[in-house]
């Protein structure tokens, strides 16, 4: 569970945003979405612990997972190693992980489909491999509450929907409490129950994702005329939110 | 006879006290040109200050010295020669062995002519120069440079005859000395080790330095003539070369033959077992760098040596010789003050010098 | 999928090999600088002598050779050694804990602040152990003021570290100058001056305690620290937001790290580009992870230091100070490693 209440942010005299109320229950996944520059990043990270709030309150159940946009790294670690990373919560000062640490890391790429990737190098792998191997190191934590910042960005469209893919069957599994942010309207549509639309400083839309996720309200959000198209998937119609470009 | 003369010459010389313009050749191949005889005199070089007292009979004309001048007067005999000596300013260079001239105090001091070092780096030579000032550069190393030290000394003191019996004086003992010694097969010269520096490091005297000269003239070989002027060693090098005597500087004033006996690393090198380990003595000045007593320092270690060799009268030839320089007597304990009985008393052979 | 452990992985029977090959070099090493010097001694004698320590044997060589061989060639491999793996440890813990290549103990200010610690200690009195107190003491202050000058609203990002490492160590070289200036130049000023070129001249047994203890307490807690160090190296925010206490487990390795470096500079002065150079190399042979970077830099460290020492005491009758050769040697292996991390993307930040 997530709540939070009246949050403000300010960068000096600025505020980033303010009066940001939501509750996101237990098991529910949420999208955060929004232009540049509105606080996205700042809203998770004030939710992860990394950034203090400027007023207001954040309040948590259950362990964190992070999953932070940017993905390089300074050194070139072993998969397995960066993997049982995830496990720093349970090692205590002066310990190291212990059998049941790399069993779990181990489980947690198995899961992920990329048992495999053990013992090759972090450095050289591809964007999409890079992702999947974040997430396994937040789920390797146990968490109860997975937060991604933008976990599809700078993938192409077989990787988007590889992370989804994964993404949706874990949560389900796990019934874990997601809060994500993205800059695509069907990846939220596809995945989350919830969506906070952040317009500016002093207006956030929450509600339910298909209440949100209309034309009228994303047009406002972005600027750019969005079209909704119904469109036919394996006998389903389904909604794709288009942008139309001028 | 020989003072009768030197009196003449000083008679002499005060009655031409204005004089003309003086001009010599430094140990830099440049000419420096004086008014007249040097009233206002600077001292950088260490040993050059003792000297120029020597040179001159007196501390009046010294008006400036380095630090480390002082400290080889200061509660030693020349102190007592000259008291005036202490008052003479010492704060002209940089702390330690620095030669970097304070330009600004040494203007102060309005110094008709400055020695300085001509054969470390033109840096601290420069400035002097620059100030306007004269300065006769001297070098050291060899013989031949400290008489022409005494030379210059006397040129513009107005003093020739003093520095010529004081050159003489060293062509006579090293003469005496080369003698006794040419015939020394090098199988019997004492392999001789001499340190710069023992506390906190090890530094050595090598093939480029003084006294390598006067350990060869007094008989010796010293171990380390390979390296060049004054090199840092390590411990096992030491032991390889095996020294037979060791000589300790005069600078680190708390160094004692002691220091080395105690030393259980240098337990098996001969001159620590046959306890032949020797303080440099002090006189007018250090006698280990080149100076105005330097024969006696000649003396001295052939005696230490070859102890079954040479038996000089140690007590008369330094009297006889400070009434020359100094115009000054000493006593039995002035002769072991100055041998540095304090220090030297326990070593091999020191008796020797005891009886005089 | 392994449920054992990771013992019989390809990579773990390298790393075995690994192990193998640095300890025989390390062994060898000492073994070879043993039968080296400015004295003459036969490999048959140095072999006798080391034998005789547990054997009965009948001596077959001088007492002089043996005293060569155990109290002046033993002590002083010995600290060359502990130097080299204690900088080589201390160097791999900062560039880890900072993620930057270009920390070494010299960079964040440990180093000058010992110096001064060390000369100033040298200055009023003659004690090996207040030597080495003092130089931990302000080696740590040092490390407090570089800490409290790049610290701004609760972290220290580590571009400002490594600027306020730069002017920390400009004002403890100044109280160092201070220092040398007010030193009596008869004695106090060349023990100084000698002490900071660094030099392993003076080595005894004594010292090789005095220096042995706390770079083997440091190293211990560093070693123990690895995995923390290993997640510390992914970024403050990350390491915190992976559960870590990002603060504490710094402060713990830079303590660890300030009383290696003390104890280093205490025994030989500054020894430069060692605690650079040698974690470089050593994560070129075995990657980043600092279970196993660590004991392999203090390996590498070790056999190391004592080559470069055996040039410095071996090579000619002079002494050559250690620090030239190592910077003689470290500046251009660094410049070449930096440039091939940078091709292989390493410097991304």
């Amino acid at each position: 569970m997530i709540r939070v209440e009246n949050a403000a942010f300010r960068f000096r005299e600025d505020w980033v945003f303010r009066g940001v109320n939501f509750t996101l229950e237990r098991g529910q996944t949420a999208a955060i979405l929004g232009p540049n520059g509105r606080g996205k990043t700042t809203l998770l990270k004030s939710i992860v612990g990394l950034l203090k709030l400027a007023e207001g309150r954040v309040e948590t159940h259950g362990r964190i997972g992070y999953v932070a946009q940017k993905n390089d790294m300074s050194f070139s670690y072993r998969v397995l190693d960066i993997v049982v990373m995830g496990r720093a919560a349970h090692v205590g000062m002066f310990r190291t992980p212990g059998i049941e640490d790399y069993q779990i890391a181990r489980l947690t790429l198995d899961r992920l489909g990329i048992g495999g990737f053990a013992d090759r190098i972090y450095t050289q792998l591809s964007g999409g491999e890079r992702q999947l191997v974040m997430i396994a190191r937040a789920l390797a934590s146990e968490c109860e509450i997975l937060i991604l910042d933008e976990p599809t960005s700078a993938l192409d469209f077989s990787n988007q929907a590889l992370i989804l893919g994964i993404l949706g069957r874990i949560v389900s599994e796990d019934g874990l409490t997601v809060l994500m942010t993205t800059h695509v309207p069907q990846h939220a549509q596809h995945l989350a129950d919830t969506v906070l639309l952040m317009h500016g400083p002093e207006r956030q839309d929450w509600g339910l994702a298909h209440e949100m996720l209309t034309e009228a309200r994303l047009e406002a959000l972005y600027g750019v005329p969005v079209k909704a198209l119904e469109v036919e998937n394996h006998g389903r119609t389904e909604t794709a939110l288009v942008p139309l470009f001028s | 006879m020989k003072s009768l003369a030197f009196a003449a010459a000083l008679a002499s010389a005060a009655s031409w006290a204005i004089a003309d313009p003086i001009s010599f050749e430094d140990q830099r191949e440049r000419t420096v040109t004086l008014d007249g005889e040097a009233e206002r005199v600077v001292t950088i070089p260490i040993p050059a200050a003792s000297m120029f007292i020597a040179v001159d009979g007196g501390t009046d004309r010294l008006v400036g010295m380095h630090q480390l001048s002082k400290t080889a007067i200061k509660g030693r005999i020349l102190e007592r020669f000259y008291p005036d000596a202490l008052a003479i300013p010492s704060n002209i260079t940089g702390k330690g062995f620095s030669f970097v001239p304070n330009v600004e105090e040494l203007l102060a001091l309005e110094p008709d002519l400055v020695f300085q070092w001509g054969h470390l780096n033109d840096d601290i030579i420069d400035p002097l120069v620059n100030a306007g000032l004269n300065v006769a550069l001297i070098k050291i190393g060899q013989e031949a440079f400290t008489r022409k030290w005494l030379t210059i000394m006397g040129e513009v003191t107005g003093k020739p005859e003093k520095a010529k019996a004081m050159i003489d004086w060293r062509d006579d003992v090293m003469a005496e000395l080369q003698a006794a010694t040419a015939g020394i097969a090098e199988g019997d010269r004492p392999r001789t080790l001499y340190f710069m520096n023992y506390l906190s490091s090890l530094r050595v005297a090598g093939g480029k330095s003084y006294n390598n000269f006067y350990i060869d003239l007094a008989g010796g070989k010293n171990v380390a003539s390979e390296l060049g002027m004054f090199v840092e060693v390590g411990i096992e090098q030491i032991i390889s070369w095996d020294p037979e005597v060791i000589l300790l500087n005069g600078f680190e004033a708390k160094l004692s033959p002691k220091d080395v006996y105690d030393n259980p690393l240098l337990a098996d090198v001969s001159a620590v077992k046959s306890r032949r380990v020797y303080k440099m003595p002090l006189g007018g000045y250090r006698w280990d760098p080149p100076n105005q007593e330097s024969p006696l320092t000649w003396l001295w270690l052939s005696m230490v040596l070859h102890p079954d060799k040479f038996n000089w009268d140690m007590a008369d030839r330094i009297n006889r010789n400070y009434e020359f320089i100094y115009g000054q007597s000493v006593d039995a304990d002035d002769v072991r003050n100055i041998l540095r009985f304090d220090m030297n008393a326990d070593a091999a052979n020191y008796d020797i010098f005891a009886d005089g | 999928m392994s449920l054992v452990d990771e013992t019989s992985t390809p990579a773990a029977k390298r790393r075995l090999g690994l192990w193998t090959t640095l300890l025989s070099l390390l062994a060898a090493s000492v073994l070879f600088s043993l039968g080296i010097g400015r004295f003459g001694v036969s490999v048959s004698n140095v072999v006798s002598i080391l034998l005789g320590n547990v054997l009965p044997l009948e001596p077959t060589w001088q007492p002089v050779e043996e005293r060569v061989v155990e109290l002046i060639r033993m002590p002083r491999i010995l600290i060359a050694g502990l130097a080299g793996a204690g900088l080589a440890v201390a160097g791999a813990a900062l560039q880890g804990v900072f993620r930057n290549p270009l920390v070494g103990p010299q960079i964040i200010g440990v180093s000058s602040g010992a110096a001064f610690g060390g000369a100033f200690a040298i200055l009023v009195s003659e004690s090996q152990v207040l030597l080495i107190g003092f130089a931990f003491g302000f080696g740590m202050l040092a490390m407090l003021v570089v800490y409290g000058i790049s610290r701004q609203q609760g972290r220290a990002s580590i571009l400002m570290l490594v600027l306020a490492g730069i002017v920390t160590s400009a004002f403890f070289s100044a109280l160092v100058s201070i220092t040398k200036f007010v030193a009596d130049p008869d004695d106090k000023l060349p023990a100084i001056v000698f002490w900071l070129m660094g030099s392993f001249a003076s080595a005894s047994y004594d010292k090789a305690l005095l220096i042995g203890l706390p770079v083997a307490l440091g190293s211990l807690v560093v070693y123990l620290m690895r995995f923390q160090i290993n997640v510390l190296s992914l970024g403050d925010e990350e390491a915190q937001s992976l559960g870590l206490k990002v603060e504490r487990t710094r402060w713990i390795v830079l303590i660890a790290v300030a009383l290696i470096s003390a104890a280093v500079v205490a025994a030989a002065g500054i020894v430069g580009w060692v605690g650079l150079v040698i974690p470089h190399f050593a994560r070129m042979l075995t990657g980043p992870d600092h279970k196993v970077l660590i004991p392999a830099a203090a390996l590498i460290g070790a056999i190391y230091l004592i080559h470069v020492d055996n040039v410095a005491r071996a090579s000619i009758a002079a002494e050559i100070p250690v620090g030239i050769i190592t910077a003689l040697l470290g500046a251009p292996v660094f410049a070449y490693l930096l440039r091939r991390a940078a091709n292989k993307g390493w410097s991304s930040e």
